[in-house]
């Protein structure tokens, strides 16, 4: 077993190197080949692979198995996990397991709430919440121990991620938690997708001031919008989602049969952007349903050919 | 057959709005039945004597109160109206229908709008036919 | 105070449907002040399935009572012979009401006519909100006196979540979201320091997660 080497995103983002991320959402059944088609989609254009973990509280292919498929691709995948459908001796447990599988990183997440999902009748557990899931991770990492203070023979040394969302309310109070974030344990941050420049710049300024962007890798996300439908639906549907109306006007102001390829040029617009801005360390693309255009937009970003992990 | 049997009536009303509904001028007083009952507000009103009435055979409970604003302590015609609401809802989930129920305002001593409303009910009651849990 | 709403009249209808003489039971505490449980209630109820079974030609017997506590036994005593001419109880108490009844009367019938919901208060006239789980270990002197494990809906010690906007949870938009409350009273008191500490993972075991809890007091033992 070579999982004491370094995860490849982690050698990518120590080095200095700008990384990409995207996601992969596992299906709705039990076929590998689905998520294996989706991984050769994004293979060679990004450094490693979010597998969502029932995202939107809908029952799909584990996030540990889908992952699992992507490492015998040869593919890194970065492990979701929230804690709302896992109690903490679940989530260590499936941890260990998971880094017996081969992966090396994990984003730890609250979770969607069960009442958005297919099953809003189901029990939820929140035994912990995401930062003490990131507090976790580095704990079996750092001290070699579990929850409960024992010994783990070989300990999982994952790469910790963690979640922000820059756009949520109240708004001076999302840096002290990323802050937080931080100290508990996170390695990187992945952000709620980047639409509206001005108020990230304005957090990003806030973290850097705090010397956040010393402490952690930020890499901010995008989505490309796939009509203008998507981009008012993301505006008023979407919890924690900050539009301008300016860019759903430039998205109805193309033809319908034009939309996606604007979509995919505001992206580019804004991943060169975020590149502008001093301490986010890479781009993590979530292109929902849509992962043929990952490579595109990663050619199109000048961020091809991906360096090689060392 | 079946005797038909006379519609009943039951007023509950607050004296502000009429003083005494048995003596209230209405034609062919002797084809149907007209209890009333006096409150001194009309939010004395309760749910479960609403029911009791129509336990008791009403084929319709009327509750007069003042116009609204007017209500001598304030909100008591308010109150009253909510909870009629509230049990016509009732009514009709137990299948009495709660179109059986109703409240009107009532100004201090129109005679005239009582007499017209409580025939207008009798018209109603002619259409719904009797309490179902009249026996 | 315990929070509870009434079921529904068909659900009633239904579970009562094998008794031919019932006690409705009231309970004048918690479930009197929330509208569910007390004499008021009891008489409606009573009144509104005597009505319904006439009207489908039913032969029920219904009794009706209410008695000051059912969580206490000095108060259930007052009911046991009404309970003893009657073939089942429906109890318009909380669960805590309706099992004690239960325990006391072993041959009768105890039957629950109320949903039990939370512990809540009365916010304002005919509004009650959801305050506290009993989790046994309270921890509202780090949160301004406001609680993430009962407001809100992810029980986050760390929050508030990426969905928190324009002061309302994500997971319904009639409810406030608690650590957006939390933030704004600890920037009141002037303790906004206490979120930048990091809350450990809760210890549940005060909680019902430890099972069924006890308080026991010696000292009032006789
Ligand atoms: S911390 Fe526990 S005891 Fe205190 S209000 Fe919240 S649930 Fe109740
Ligand atoms: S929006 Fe606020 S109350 Fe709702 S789940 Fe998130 S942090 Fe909790």
């Amino acid at each position: 077993m070579k999982s004491e080497s370094l995860s490849n995103l982690q050698s990518i983002l120590d080095k200095g190197d700008f990384a990409v991320t995207s996601e992969c959402g596992p299906p709705r059944g039990a076929d590998p080949e689905i998520i294996r088609k989706k991984g050769e989609l994004l293979k060679g254009y990004v450094d490693a692979v979010n597998v969502t973990d029932n995202q939107t509280a809908i029952v799909r292919m584990s996030s540990i198995a889908a992952c699992a498929h992507l490492v015998q691709l040869g593919l890194e995948p970065v492990m979701q996990m929230v804690t709302r459908d896992r109690n903490r001796i679940a989530l260590q447990s499936d941890i260990l397991g998971a880094y017996s599988l081969g992966i090396k990183n994990i984003l730890c997440l609250s979770g969607d709430h069960q009442t958005f999902g297919s099953q809003p009748d189901a029990m939820n557990v929140f035994d912990i919440d995401s930062m003490n899931l990131v507090n976790m991770v580095k704990n079996m990492k750092t001290e070699g121990k579990d929850m409960s203070g024992f010994d783990l023979k070989s300990p999982p040394k994952m790469f910790i991620g963690a979640a922000a969302n820059p756009f949520a309310d109240p708004f001076e109070y999302r840096i002290i938690r990323l802050a937080k974030k931080i100290d508990a344990g996170a390695d990187f941050i992945q952000t709620q997708c980047v639409y509206n420049m001005d108020r990230f710049k304005e957090w990003m300024r806030l973290a850097r001031e705090e010397g956040l962007t010393e402490k952690t890798h930020i890499l901010a996300g995008v989505t490309p919008l796939k009509s203008e439908r998507m981009a008012k639906y993301m505006a008023s549907k979407v919890a924690g989602m900050d539009v301008p109306e300016s860019l759903i006007k430039r998205m109805g102001d193309v033809p319908k049969e034009k939309a996606a390829e604007e979509g995919i040029r505001i992206c580019v617009e804004t991943i060169a952007g975020l590149r502008e801005i001093k301490g986010v360390h890479g781009i993590h693309i979530m292109a929902i349903e849509w992962e043929e255009k990952v490579g595109p937009i990663v050619e199109a970003a000048g961020l091809s050919p991906r360096p090689q992990a060392a | 057959m079946k005797k038909k049997l006379k519609p009943k009536i039951t007023v509950f009303h607050c004296i502000n709005a009429i003083n005494n509904c048995e003596s209230l001028p209405i034609p062919y007083k002797d084809t149907f039945k007209l209890k009333s009952v006096k409150m001194a507000c009309s939010s004395m009103v309760k749910d479960a004597f609403l029911l009791r009435a129509f336990e008791a055979g009403s084929d319709a409970v009327i509750v007069f109160v003042c116009p609204e604003g007017q209500c001598r302590y304030v909100e008591g015609n308010i109150r009253a109206k909510n909870r009629v609401n509230w049990v016509k809802n009732l009514l009709d989930e137990i299948e009495i229908g709660g179109r059986r129920l109703s409240i009107h305002n009532i100004a201090n001593g129109d005679t005239e709008a009582a007499v017209r409303i409580i025939r207008q009910v009798l018209a109603d009651i002619n259409e719904l036919g009797p309490n179902p849990a009249r026996h | 105070m315990i929070v509870g709403k009434q079921k529904p009249i068909a659900e009633i209808k239904e579970i009562i449907s094998p008794y031919k003489k019932v006690l409705v039971l009231g309970c004048g505490t918690c479930v009197k002040t929330c509208f569910a449980g007390g004499e008021d209630e009891v008489a409606t109820l009573s009144s509104a399935l005597r009505l319904s079974c006439k009207k489908e030609g039913k032969d029920i017997y219904i009794e009706e009572l209410t008695v000051e506590r059912q969580c206490e036994d000095e108060f259930i005593r007052e009911a046991a012979i009404a309970i003893s001419k009657n073939s089942a109880v429906l109890s318009l108490a909380c669960g805590a009401g309706v099992q004690a009844i239960a325990r006391r009367f072993g041959d009768v019938p105890v039957l629950p006519g109320v949903n039990t919901t939370f512990i809540g208060v009365l916010e304002k006239q005919g509004l009650f909100t959801e305050e506290c789980l009993g989790c046994g270990d309270c921890k509202l002197a780090a949160f301004g006196g406001i609680c993430p494990v009962t407001r809100c809906a992810k029980k986050l010690q760390n929050g508030p979540c990426g969905g928190s906007q324009n002061g309302i949870c994500e997971v319904n938009p009639d409810t406030e979201c608690a650590w957006q409350q939390i933030i704004t009273r600890l920037g009141n008191l002037g303790q906004l320091d206490n979120l930048k500490k990091y809350n450990p993972p809760k210890d549940w075991r005060p909680s019902h997660a430890g099972g069924p809890r006890k308080l026991v007091r010696e000292d009032h033992f006789i």
